[in-house]
């Protein structure tokens, strides 16, 4: 990834996109990955009971999911770093927005029952 | 012609911000793609914040001891009326969009090597994953409504006796609920199952009329003639997006 475009790298009007194939191996192996990590939550699910640190997890291994995902089959390893960066700075700040309402949802929780 | 040819070159020499070309090195439609998606990914988070706040606002109520336990309500699969099985018609349900992705991705990849042929291909294939993880989500709701879900009422709450029945009963074995077992649990949890569950629906029945255009354009052969299938690429876009969805939904909806 590079932050500055050298001249001639997009051509508004002129335009051909990058065509190279990188191949389908890197694709097998994201979807074998994908996969292994869905069966491994399966199991998880039945061997362990649940408990807060199962739930940790959970969410790790969904998140490594949407790495995978997102890296890989949507390509954005790939990508300009100012690209990625202006997709995933917001979606941090939306994961901070999630667990700061978790806390206000069980103080709410608590409130109830006062 | 000539006269976009003159253009291009007098855009040479205005530097990257100044609109000639794309600081981010990819295609104007490409870029909103990503936009739109980033868009859409915050509709998802502001439904998943309500429904982690409200989960966590519910923990315990007067009657029941928790939330649903998603184990005691999505344990039906098709064909096997009567058994305990938890989960596992959900992970047939993120097999199959698992699946589809990745038949998207091998289209995008003939694509860039302008094999009209595997294009076709490999989106027939996407477009019956599509169709198949909408049928499974069909029947999905159908059972849950059958079983009493309403968007203004709960009554999947548990109590005590029941979290102990439905945790002595083991994987695949017969499973009935028994009287006092089950009580009024907390409202928005039907509701907010459906929102959320149906919103992705939507977006993958979207996401497969997409496929579907798409897959007619390359047949008459509409990117051949354009000399590329970036299009394939935005619409895969967009299919890896609901499948990236589906992953948290899977998380906080059935595993958690």
């Amino acid at each position: 990834m590079e932050f500055y475009n050298k001249p001639g790298d997009y051509d508004a009007i002129n335009y051909i996109p990058h065509t190279e194939s990188h191949g389908t191996k890197e694709l097998w192996k994201t979807f074998w990955l994908l996969l292994g990590i869905t069966l491994f939550d399966f199991m998880i699910y039945f061997v362990m009971p649940a408990s807060g640190f199962r739930n940790f997890i959970f969410i790790f291994f969904g998140l490594v999911k949407a790495y995978f995902i997102v890296g890989a089959f949507m390509h954005l390893k790939h990508e300009k770093m100012t690209l990625a960066l202006i997709i995933l700075v917001p979606t941090i700040f939306i994961c901070g927005l999630i667990i700061g309402l978790l806390y206000e949802g069980s103080a709410l929780e608590v409130m109830k029952s006062m | 012609m000539a006269n976009q040819t003159t253009t291009a070159a007098s855009f040479e020499n205005q530097p990257t911000w100044a609109g000639g070309r794309s600081p981010f090195n990819v295609s104007y439609g490409k870029l909103m793609m990503w936009i739109f998606l980033l868009s859409d990914a915050f509709t998802f988070s502001s439904l998943l914040v309500q429904y982690g706040t409200q989960r966590f606002s519910n923990v315990v109520t007067a009657i029941t001891t928790k939330w649903p336990d998603p184990a005691s309500i999505f344990n039906h699969f098709p064909g096997m009326h009567g058994f305990h099985l938890p989960l596992l018609f959900v992970s047939v349900m993120t097999f199959i969009l698992i699946l589809s992705s990745v038949t998207m991705v091998l289209a995008v990849e003939a694509g860039h090597r302008n094999s009209k042929k595997e294009v076709a291909k490999f989106m027939i294939y996407t477009i019956l994953g599509g169709l198949a993880f909408l049928s499974c989500q069909a029947w999905e709701w159908y059972t849950f409504i059958h079983e009493g879900a309403r968007l203004d009422g709960n009554t999947f709450g548990i109590t005590k006796q029941g979290y102990d029945h439905l945790h002595s009963v083991s994987f695949g074995s017969h499973f009935e609920w028994e009287v006092g077992d089950r009580t009024f649990g907390p409202v928005p949890f039907a509701a907010l199952f459906f929102i959320v569950t149906g919103f992705h629906g939507f977006h993958v029945f979207s996401g497969v009329v997409i496929n579907v255009v798409v897959y007619i354009m390359t047949v008459r052969g509409v990117f051949e003639r354009r000399g590329h299938y970036e299009m394939i690429e935005k619409a895969g876009l967009y299919w890896h997006f609901v499948d990236l969805v589906w992953v948290f939904v899977f998380t906080f909806f059935y595993l958690i």
